[in-house]
């Protein structure tokens, strides 16, 4: 009986600590070794069309939090934008794709210019 | 340090709450920006986020009335996803090469070896207070946090390149760091001086700040320090100078980092630039940091304005403020002198006459004349504001 008891205090210790894992070091240094672990931060973007290509397309290079820190910005101006990630970075982004993200961030994040 | 006009509580309520307040055109009023989004990363302090991948994290304005700023709470800014947040001293190295006599690398022990140079000098963003511009631009819409004043600690460059013996033909010299693009296709960030620049005395490959090691989100286990000129060029997490025969032109050469080729870096706004050229050294400027834009004052107190003021490398000779918008002005008193890279605190004792608004203005001069412009000059990439900010406090 006791040992069933130590078994289940042990289960739902270990259930606990998979559930709320002891907070990682943020930095550590170890011998030589300087680490550290960088939060992850989920963007925040308006609900709309195309929102689902810009996390996915837009999320490979970088966080989409580079889409709502900007100012409003002409439709112009975000298409030039997409294409510059699309001609600079080689941003693997088809041109129905690219339509789409511009199309989102000119209706959410635009001035309504075209 | 003790806020003169607002308890740390106040000040960090009050900074948040007109912190987002933005006036017409949507050009935000506060000169710092908004305490509302803050993070927290590792080796850092609570600071403001701009982005997380790459981190871009700006400081919050009350670390602006120090002279020094702490190693947790100085700026962040990456260009390229993939960052260093690993590094293995025993095979950490700098490859030292190109178009020179000898290639060699150097380990960490290799650069505390060298001579060691310290001295204090300001970390600046280009793009600092780029979310002031008006027409707004594109980029990183920093307030006025991207900068810091820093105690470095390092080798000079040009020893390193004395030993390696720069060829008579060579032209820049380029530096890369342990970060890189999240797809091959992206433009790995390396930036290039001209090679009497690089030459230059006071230059040198950091391994301390403050007095530490480097943080890593500012650039363990070294950076360059290029005093005086915009932080673009003071690569991070270095891992290879090469020295050049020909131009680098790669993207964040060009187009990237250029500034209209005229005297005041400036175009109309909305048109763009015809000729560019590489930004460079850094213009003047001071800053209020107390009061606050929108701050009450009591009447028939005295109290003190105050702020910091840095140039180019060249000192600042004198600050300058108005209470009235610029139509009188009075010299303030300058702090403790660091040296020409440093910022110097500046400050004003100030009873005002009488209720009513008031706009604050502060004007720094460097030890060449070098001043700032009373309306702010405009480029489409959002570079080198240095214009004569304006404070627009009540009394009473």
């Amino acid at each position: 009986m006791k040992k069933i008891i130590v078994f289940a205090t042990l289960a739902s210790a270990t259930a606990f600590l998979v559930q709320h894992p002891a907070p990682m070091a943020q930095a550590e240094e170890t011998g030589t070794v300087h680490s550290i672990t960088l939060p992850t931060i989920p963007p925040h973007l308006k609900e709309g069309a195309g929102k689902d290509k810009v996390m996915t397309l837009c999320a490979i290079c970088h966080t989409p939090d580079y889409i709502p820190m900007q100012p409003r910005l002409p439709a112009k101006t975000w298409e030039g934008e997409v294409h510059k990630m699309i001609k600079v970075f080689g941003a693997p982004i088809n041109e129905e794709d690219a339509k789409t993200i511009s199309s989102y961030l000119a209706a959410q994040y635009g001035t309504g210019e075209k | 340090m003790k806020s003169r006009f607002l308890s740390r509580r106040d000040f960090l309520k009050t900074a948040s709450s007109i912190g987002m307040v933005t006036a017409l055109g949507g050009i935000p009023v506060d000169l710092f920006a908004s305490e509302g989004k803050l993070v927290r990363f590792p080796e850092k302090t609570d600071l403001i986020l701009l982005t997380s991948r790459p981190p871009q994290l700006e400081t919050p304005k009350h670390f602006f009335k120090e002279l020094i700023t702490p190693n947790e709470a100085l700026f962040v800014r990456w260009h390229i996803a993939n960052i260093p947040t690993s590094v293995d001293l025993r095979t950490w190295r700098i490859k030292i090469g190109g178009n020179t006599e000898r290639s060699f690398e150097l380990s960490m022990d290799d650069l505390k070896a060298l001579p060691k140079v310290t001295y204090t000098a300001v970390i600046q963003c280009a793009g600092n207070g780029r979310g002031l511009f008006n027409p707004r631009v594109p980029g990183g819409q920093w307030g006025n946090g991207a900068m810091g004043n820093v105690t470095w600690g390092g080798v000079r460059l040009k020893d390193i390149l004395a030993k390696a013996g720069v060829k008579g033909d060579s032209v820049e010299v380029s530096f890369n760091g342990l970060d890189s693009g999240p797809l091959p296709t992206v433009p790995d960030l390396v930036k290039a001086l001209p090679v009497d620049k690089a030459l230059e005395e006071d230059n040198i490959i950091a391994y301390e700040m403050n007095g530490k090691q480097l943080t890593m989100l500012n650039g363990f286990p070294a950076r360059l320090v290029v005093p005086g000129w915009y932080a673009s060029y003071w690569v991070k997490a270095l891992s290879d100078v090469t020295v050049l025969s020909k131009p680098l032109e790669t993207f964040w050469m060009n187009p990237a980092y250029r500034i209209p080729a005229n005297p005041c870096a400036c175009v109309p706004p909305g048109t763009t630039p015809g000729k560019s050229v590489p930004i460079n050294r850094m213009n003047t400027r001071s800053l209020i940091i107390e009061p606050s834009q929108g701050n009450r004052l009591p009447m028939g107190k005295e109290v003190t304005i105050s702020g910091l003021a840095f140039s180019g490398g060249y000192g600042i000779k004198d600050v300058i403020v108005s209470v009235d918008g610029g139509k009188t002005w009075k010299e303030a008193r300058l702090g403790k002198d660091l040296g020409k890279y440093s910022w110097v605190l500046w400050s004003l004792p100030w009873k005002p006459p009488q209720k009513g608004k008031y706009t604050l203005m502060a004007r720094a001069t460097d030890s060449i004349g070098e001043s700032q412009p009373l309306d702010s000059l405009w480029n489409p990439a959002g570079y080198m504001r240095n214009n004569i900010e304006k404070v627009d406090v009540t009394v009473g």
